[in-house]
């Protein structure tokens, strides 16, 4: 197995995580459908990060970073309209170990540069995203 | 390694089609839609289709929703008067 | 046309088309050789106009004309969602009441907002070397803008957002396509003819006029998803039917708009007599006029 194979494998992880995530989107209770919507942007994030690396293709990194400023505005936008925010430990500590464990060894494989200045920024925003949005005893706000 | 990315990728696809399909809360569909239109960009990436990855991700994870979400509520807001507000607004279409 | 001359119409184009396509398929390469007539030749074209992204090339230069016509449809189809959700006579406009959005919220919100414009305006600009473009690029930074809505509520979006900049905005890119496309021409080459230097492969400067078409398509989609997304915020969020409330008031009459909904607003309350909607905006011919207005655009395309 070569290196970009190796990669792209560990793209798999996230995404057989999606899996489970969309079963809870469709057919779980209501609570549970922001918190899903919340959790695919950031494994989608992590998995375009590393699809990018094993195809040896450093400007695919731009689609992490459009999911990673679009998708917490798609949950911000969620919760607005239904009134919650997704207040979820499993969000916020799925974002605070995963984003540094994939973040840190893309780095160390593209050296310093401009390139690991964009996965950076990539993977600070997917934290904030996940943690601003997963927010305790939050409030979306009553009216428009 | 490419092609089981691609099968799994296309299988969350089909999924999440099918789950839109069948769930009949406008919301919920939303959030389908949101999930499916990630997993399109997912897809597209892998068969090295960047760009129309992001036309994808651009139009699917914020503007489309928003877009439902808004007619929703005016819908529901109109047919308050006639049925009630709990009912979902726009189930028969 | 009755019902079954449009299904003979129907059938006959069927059948037309399904011959033309089998024996296009059977013209087609194999699947999965790696003999790609079309591919080689596009990277030709590509590399030889100093244009990285391939798909950009293909896109402004190779197929410039076919992107004007999309970026037609899309004009067309912010104007005509602009006609449809128009406030007319008998509906009236209400302040809506601020929001209560958690501080945390907000805080994110308004500083992604920076950022996001900087996604949007990296993605179109950055367009001829890394995969994005005027679409998408345009579509991100008109989201960024919305954060605003998320970061409060709608009148600090409506606060912010003339509309009839961007309205101004939308006709401004699409005359920008075009008039970059007669520019060839007076140059003495071919409607929308790549004829500025190409410059260096992989730089901002490069691929000739694929840049300005990118930040003309850029402006273009930008400013229409912006009036797109006013429209229906506006009735989703202000504008009311009869009936639709309990509240007293004539409702005939329409309110003057608050001065801080910005200079695009008053044009709606101008709007001539007589051109209402029935109560129910789904009337006959609402749904008539929108229902000829896709079969003309079926049939443009």
């Amino acid at each position: 197995m070569s290196t970009s194979d190796g990669w792209l494998a560990a793209a798999l992880v996230p995404l057989l995580a999606l899996g489970p995530v969309l079963w809870r989107i469709a057919h779980g209770p209501a609570k549970d459908r922001l918190v899903g919507q919340n959790l695919v942007s950031l494994l989608a994030g992590l998995a375009l990060l590393l699809a990018a690396q094993g195809f040896g293709r450093p400007s695919y990194t731009d689609v992490a970073l459009v999911v990673s400023v679009l998708g917490p505005t798609g949950t911000l936008i969620y919760a607005r309209f239904l009134d919650v925010l997704p207040d979820s430990r499993l969000v916020k500590w799925t974002a605070l170990i995963g984003v540094p464990a994939t973040v840190l060894p893309l780095c160390v494989a593209t050296g310093p540069g401009r390139a690991m200045a964009k996965l950076l920024l990539v993977g600070a925003l997917l934290i904030a995203g996940s943690v601003v949005t997963s927010a305790r005893g939050g409030d979306g706000g009553t009216t428009a | 390694m490419t092609d089981v990315l691609i099968v799994v990728a296309l299988l969350l696809v089909a999924g999440a089609a099918t789950a839109a399909v069948l769930n009949r809360d406008p919301v919920r569909q939303a959030l389908v839609l949101s999930f499916l239109g990630l997993a399109l960009a997912l897809l597209f990436t892998f068969l090295q289709a960047p760009d129309v990855a992001l036309s994808q991700l651009a139009v699917g994870s914020a503007v489309t929703p928003l877009m439902i979400l808004l007619t929703v509520r005016k819908v529901r807001r109109r047919s308050g008067n006639d049925h009630g507000a709990d009912e979902p607004a726009g189930r028969e279409r | 046309m009755s019902f079954r001359f449009r299904l003979w119409v129907f059938l006959v184009g069927a059948a037309g088309f399904a011959v033309l396509f089998a024996v296009a398929c059977f013209g087609l390469p194999a699947f999965g050789s790696g003999h790609h007539p079309y591919g080689v030749r596009a990277v030709r074209a590509s590399l030889n106009h100093h244009t990285a992204n391939v798909i950009a090339s293909v896109n402004f230069d190779l197929r410039a004309f076919d992107t004007l016509g999309e970026e037609t449809i899309l004009f067309a189809a912010v104007l005509g969602a602009v006609v449809l959700l128009r406030q007319t006579q008998d509906e009236r406009r209400k302040t809506p009441e601020p929001a209560v959005v958690h501080p945390r919220v907000r805080r994110f919100a308004l500083l992604t907002l920076p950022l996001a414009l900087l996604v949007g305006l990296y993605v179109i600009a950055h367009g001829q070397i890394s995969p994005g473009g005027g679409f998408q690029g345009g579509v991100v930074t008109a989201t960024a803008l919305h954060l605003l809505y998320v970061a409060s509520d709608y009148r600090a979006l409506e606060r912010v957002r003339p509309l009839t900049v961007y309205e101004i905005g939308e006709a401004a890119g699409e005359a920008a396509y075009v008039v970059t496309g007669f520019a060839a021409v007076l140059a003495g080459s071919a409607f929308l003819a790549n004829v500025l230097p190409f410059g260096t492969l992989a730089t901002l400067s490069s691929g000739g006029t694929v840049p300005l078409l990118n930040a003309a398509i850029g402006l273009e989609v930008a400013s229409g998803v912006v009036v797109l997304l006013a429209r229906f915020l506006d009735q989703a969020v202000e504008i009311e039917e009869p009936g639709e409330d309990e509240e007293s008031g004539d409702p005939r009459e329409i309110e003057k708009p608050r001065e801080s909904q910005g200079p695009g607003k008053p044009r709606e309350s101008e709007e001539p007599r007589g051109c209402g909607r029935p109560k129910e905006s789904e009337g006959p011919e609402a749904s008539g006029a929108s229902r000829d207005d896709d079969n003309r655009d079926d049939k443009r395309e």
